[in-house]
């Protein structure tokens, strides 16, 4: 099937990066407003609520006991699932995972594990026999763009409000969660030739290619991943790190005064 | 139902664990517009449950073997969140979501005016997002608010709530302890212009004399909520910048 709307929102979005403007009046780096909500959901041990432009996603944090992995006897585990549920945009199917989805799911993980964030020998109760693993479930109710970023942020601030649940498991006292770090995931996408911070539903439409970057508290980068068609150079690649710092500290700051 | 009748869910001054009497509500509330890229959408927190439903279309239906000649089906899904329980639940569809979203999408068939779309299909999105018993009396409710969002044509709204029995006692809305221990439940979908029925389900025990007052129950509580869902929509439209 030929793409006849997003080949003309292309055409529009090339008019306009020509001019150095945007579909909906930002700055190339401009992101939209963001309203970051913490403890929203009862049942989960801590959770999250993200509204990112018209873009929704709640994340809550589950635990279930188990025997710890040979390797690592002392250490629990954590593992973090995205779901792009039909719910959130009239473009997703029902049915299994598409391969969209795991993606968003695994690069989502890559930058909250790498980080080291969770400390994993705190999540062991007996050494060799049982352990915590840690369920982070991030659910996209409503896709208006860049939800890359959204569930990055809403993962790590459940994260940051979890407590685990010992005492309803019969293991001891209930506690905090520790998370001692905090990544930040910041995401590019190439629209009308030059990277934009940020995408919008209508750009990642008439896009091209787009990169993630995920940053942890002392800059150091904790996962990158490129997605789509499209090529770009390394200076390309050297203005968007640079500006991917700043964001991520400012976002940093927004997540530090919630949870704290 | 749990089936234990010898736990204790009613004092003696006759008020319940949360001290609701046996004919009250827990706390309702309706929200509309709630998620922006759906067409319709609402938002219903009931007691603790959360619910979140999103409406689609009216658009082509696929595959084509779906479509009928003379008029729209409904695609109804209800999922919980893998965080929505005390227990995580393993995303994916299970049999107890399957049979929820049967009965809700015939439910919902029976109010919409589904053959103004011959071959075309909306989409009803229903996340629970936090449950604490009731949640596809809460889905069945928000759905219905959902649609009308979306402007839908509808012959009528549709409330669903359930009345049930704890300690041999007939009343309404279960909680999830009530629900785990009690003796009963009776979830309906009540049209509330004409009093029909469009949803009905029931499980455990009851005489005709406690079926009678839990319908009765029902139907007093479905026209409250009413006024809740018709408040929503009207708040959208009304007093705003327009």
């Amino acid at each position: 099937m030929v793409e006849i709307v997003p080949r003309l929102l292309k055409d529009q979005l090339s008019r306009l990066a020509e001019k150095d403007c945007r579909i909906d009046d930002r700055k190339r780096f401009e992101r939209r407003d963001i309203e970051l909500e913490v403890d929203v959901l009862t049942n989960a041990e801590g959770s999250a609520k993200v509204t990112w432009g018209g873009t929704i996603i709640y994340a809550g944090v589950k635990f279930a006991l188990r025997e710890p992995y040979p390797d690592r006897p002392a250490e629990g585990s954590l593992m973090t699932s995205a779901e792009l549920r039909p719910v959130a945009n009239v473009k997703y199917e029902p049915g299994p995972p598409s391969p969209e989805s795991i993606e968003l799911g695994r690069v989502v993980d890559r930058g909250i594990r790498e980080s080291g964030c969770i400390e994993m020998s705190a999540l062991c109760i007996v050494p060799g026999q049982n352990v915590w693993n840690v369920n982070l479930d991030i659910h996209v109710m409503s896709d208006k763009g860049n939800i890359f970023d959204a569930c990055a942020l809403a993962g790590i601030a459940a994260l940051k409000t979890t407590i685990v649940p010992a005492e309803r498991y019969d293991v001891g006292e209930d506690y905090a969660l520790p998370v001692n770090k905090m990544p930040i995931m910041c995401s590019y996408r190439k629209v009308g030739g030059r990277f934009v911070y940020d995408p919008c539903e209508e750009e990642e439409l008439g896009g091209d290619e787009r990169v993630h970057i995920t940053l942890g508290d002392d800059g150091h980068v904790h996962s990158l991943q490129k997605g789509l068609k499209g090529s770009f150079s390394t200076s390309d690649f050297a203005e968007i790190f640079k500006n991917a710092e700043e964001q991520a500290s400012e976002l940093r700051k927004m997540v530090e005064e919630k949870v704290n | 139902m749990g089936g234990y009748g010898d736990v204790e869910l009613i004092t003696g001054e006759g008020k319940r664990l949360d001290g609701r009497l046996a004919d009250e509500l827990r706390p309702i509330s309706i929200e509309v517009g709630v998620l922006p890229a759906a067409r319709g959408s609402c938002r219903m927190t009931w007691g603790l449950n959360i619910a979140e439903v999103a409406v689609y279309g009216p658009m082509e239906a696929h595959p084509r073997k779906i479509q009928r000649p003379d008029r729209a089906v409904l695609d109804v899904r209800y999922n919980m969140a893998p965080f929505s329980t005390s227990d995580r639940i393993r995303p994916g569809f299970n049999r107890r979501s399957r049979e929820i979203s049967k009965v809700t999408a015939e439910a919902l068939e029976s109010i919409v005016m589904v053959e103004m779309f011959p071959r075309s299909k909306i989409r009803v999105e229903i996340e629970i997002l936090c449950a604490e018993a009731g949640t596809r009396c809460c889905g069945i409710t928000a759905a219905a608010v959902a649609l009308a969002d979306a402007g839908i044509p509808m012959k009528d709204m549709l409330v669903s709530v359930a009345a049930g029995k704890i300690n041999g006692v007939v009343v309404l809305d279960l909680d999830k302890a009530e629900d785990n221990y009690g003796q009963a439940d009776l979830p309906v979908g009540i049209m509330p212009n004409t009093e029909e029925l469009a949803f009905l389900q029931m499980d455990g025990d009851l005489s005709p004399e406690e079926f009678n007052l839990a319908m009765e129950y029902n139907m007093k509580a479905a026209k409250e909520i009413h006024k809740l869902q018709m408040d929503a929509l009207k708040s959208k439209y009304e007093g705003g910048d327009q």
